[in-house]
């Protein structure tokens, strides 16, 4: 149990170093070729776009929307325990989070079509892995104080017990089409290769203790619970069968399933982007509409059922001829049928965290010249009507994800300055349930063909980063080539 | 290759260097954390009508029985166990004076403890007693070391009479608070 609970804790705290899936600074931010990613639809500028492997992009965002590291491990000499009733127990609600989302681009290729030059193509791999945990409000405050005490008569939702994670290889490849001078359309396909996937989200029942109406105390339990996975059990039995040879073990395993070895599925992305004049743009992208089948090496555990018991229980005169001893294994067997719990292997559809952009930004301030060459594809033709013309521009953005308690939203300001083409810099104010002082600062710089960006959110918390909310960081190395000459 | 690679991490790790600090955090204090949860539940009803005493005959046992109880001596129960309190209910309808004896006996079958209860005939007030068990009440091994439970239900009284409540019973409740040490 010391162990465990330690364990339970750091894993809380570790998710929180690094979360939430929203990607402010990169959006829109279409000098950087990653911004394809967060809406197949942005405008692209470029002939040609290749990412330096593993370093092209890579992101870590982390957040917690209750309790902060600094909360309960600030050495400041209050005791722990009262701590963690203070400001873990008596302030987390349920729908309070701990999540964690990385990132890293394996790959990434992009090229302007030679026939269709409004066309821009892009392919690559990704890899990610995203957890989320609801506190289980109800479920820490019955582990910590118990069904006893203040807490008789209190009914325990065992809905509370909500967390999903998954770990994903995705091969993409994106269209992304100039229609005219205005509406820039895309879209891309993704293939899911899972690594793991878990899920705990669909939980209902509830656990009461209450004066009885026979015995003094009777509890009462209504459950339908569920822990879906797939991909768990076969790094489990690695472990399990202790041969010594685990880590080549898992890292075969690893290998296999991120290369379309394991579950599959299917996603795809759509943007656009449309002028509504020279100087004023719309966007809006929708990413992750898709799912994975979880049909391979899927463990799953059941429990689930209805019943009332109050102790040991003697009628007479109906039990008096009752010469059993057994009285107490009886009662347990009892609960037992009456709850039934257990393992099955039943394949499963998860389904992924859908996210929706969009954004409005008006472009001021003209420049004295073009700060993208042409690439042939009419994408900065029209002279004065050229966007790029405009050194700064100015916005606002939505963000929404589909997450298992419903809709997460965030509203971003933000402010761009370009700096010829060698430099843009981005800085954005952004509003969630993590923080209402998220100020982010991004920028890019352009070395000849070597394209270099750096986006860090949520900076005034960096003065203390363990008592911070939301923490995230993307950076990354491209080549972007823009013209034949 | 490489050398981009290691190039990039030192300037992000650098530029994190130099913009981000933090307090000092002391995560050893996990250790001092304390978990100790208090869990309810009721533990043993019985609930005799009069006809059934009667039946037995005057000044007799009119229930007898010992019931394997390893609720309290499970391993994880007996190594976590700080302190509990055991409450019982007695409630008399009938016409008889009544005895009912509560036995708690380890696995080799000694009698480590009885809880006696005399009631008046009823109709009687709700006979009720807390027992603590821990510092400052008895002792906690009675507890851990309980296997089975020997309940002895007598009636003191003849075995003619009858109440004249309705429906005249004997009702025996008992539940219990434990307080664990679970970290």
């Amino acid at each position: 149990m010391r162990i465990a609970s330690k364990l339970i804790l750091l894993a809380l705290f570790c998710g929180t170093t690094v979360l939430a899936q929203n990607k402010e600074l990169l959006y829109d931010f279409y000098e950087i070729p990653q911004s394809l990613m967060v809406n197949p639809g942005v405008k692209t500028s470029q002939k040609w776009h290749v990412g330096i492997p593993v370093l092209s992009g890579v992101s870590f965002q982390g957040a917690t929307s209750g309790v902060t590291v600094n909360d309960l491990f600030a050495n400041d000499g209050v005791d722990f325990t009262a701590k963690v009733q203070d400001r873990l127990l008596d302030v987390m609600g349920n729908k309070d989070d701990f999540s964690s989302t990385n990132q890293i681009e394996g790959i990434t290729v992009g090229f302007r079509g030679k026939n269709r030059p409004e066309d821009y193509y892009s392919f690559g791999m990704y890899w990610e892995t995203d957890i989320i945990s609801y506190w289980p409000k109800d479920l820490a405050i019955l582990a910590f104080e118990g069904n006893g005490g203040d807490n008789i008569g209190r009914s325990f939702d065992l809905g509370d017990l909500n967390l999903r994670g998954e770990m994903i290889n995705v091969f993409h490849f994106g269209i992304n089409r100039k229609m005219g001078d205005a509406l820039t359309l895309g879209a891309r396909a993704k293939i899911y290769s899972s690594i793991f996937q878990f899920q705990s989200i669909n939980n209902s029942g509830t656990f009461i203790t209450r004066p009885g109406q026979n015995n003094i105390y009777e509890s009462v339990i209504n459950a339908d619970m569920q822990l879906q996975t797939a991909g768990i059990r076969g790094f489990y039995d690695i472990f399990e069968a202790d041969t010594g040879t685990e880590q080549s073990d898992v890292a075969s395993l690893f290998t296999k399933r991120m290369f379309l070895g394991g579950t599959l599925g299917f996603g795809v992305d759509l943007g656009f982007s449309y002028e509504l004049n020279p100087q004023t743009t719309v966007t809006g992208s929708v990413l992750d509409l898709g799912f994975i089948n979880n049909s391979k090496d899927v463990w799953n555990y059941n429990f689930s059922g209805s019943t009332v018991t109050d102790g040991i229980s003697v009628f007479l005169p109906e039990d008096i001829n009752n010469v059993d001893n057994d009285l107490w294994q009886d009662l347990l067997d009892e609960i037992d049928e009456a709850l039934p719990n257990g393992e099955n292997e039943s394949g499963y559809i998860s389904w992924r965290p859908v996210k929706v952009y969009g954004s409005i930004r008006y472009d001021f301030g003209q420049g004295g010249s073009t700060v993208f060459d042409n690439c042939g594809c009419g994408v900065n033709a029209g002279g004065g009507t050229n966007r790029d013309y405009y050194r700064n521009s100015l916005g606002g953005q939505l963000f929404m994800m589909k997450r298992p308690r419903g809709v997460q939203g965030a509203l971003t300001g933000f402010y761009q300055r370009r700096f010829g083409r060698v430099a843009s810099v981005k800085a954005t104010y952004t509003v969630d349930k993590y923080s209402f002082t998220n100020i982010g600062l991004g920028a890019n710089f352009q070395l000849g063909p070597v394209n270099f960006y750096v986006l860090a959110d949520n900076l005034l918390s960096y003065s203390n980063i363990a008592d911070s909310h939301y923490a995230s960081l993307q950076f990354g190395f491209n080549i972007i080539y823009w013209n034949d000459n | 290759m490489k050398k981009l690679c290691y190039s990039t991490l030192l300037v992000v790790g650098f530029l994190f260097f130099i913009a981000a600090c933090t307090e000092e955090q002391d995560f050893s204090q996990i250790d001092d954390l304390s978990v100790t949860p208090t869990l309810a539940s009721g533990l043993f009803y019985l609930e005799s009508d009069e006809a059934t005493i009667n039946s037995a005959g005057a000044l007799t046992t009119f229930y007898f029985r010992e019931v394997n109880f390893d609720a309290f001596n499970e391993q994880y129960v007996a190594e976590h166990l700080l302190e509990g309190t055991i409450t019982y209910e007695i409630e008399n309808t009938t016409s008889k004076q009544l005895r009912i004896i509560i036995g708690f006996i380890d696995d080799a079958g000694n009698i480590l403890d009885t809880e006696i209860f005399d009631i008046e005939a009823g109709p009687s007030s709700v006979l009720t007693r807390e027992v603590f068990y821990g510092q400052g009440g008895k002792r906690l091994d009675i507890l851990t070391n309980t296997s089975s439970l020997r309940v002895s239900a007598n009636n003191l009284s003849d075995d003619t009479s009858v109440s004249s409540a309705e429906d005249p019973k004997v009702i025996f409740r008992s539940g219990a608070e434990f307080l664990f040490e679970l970290q």
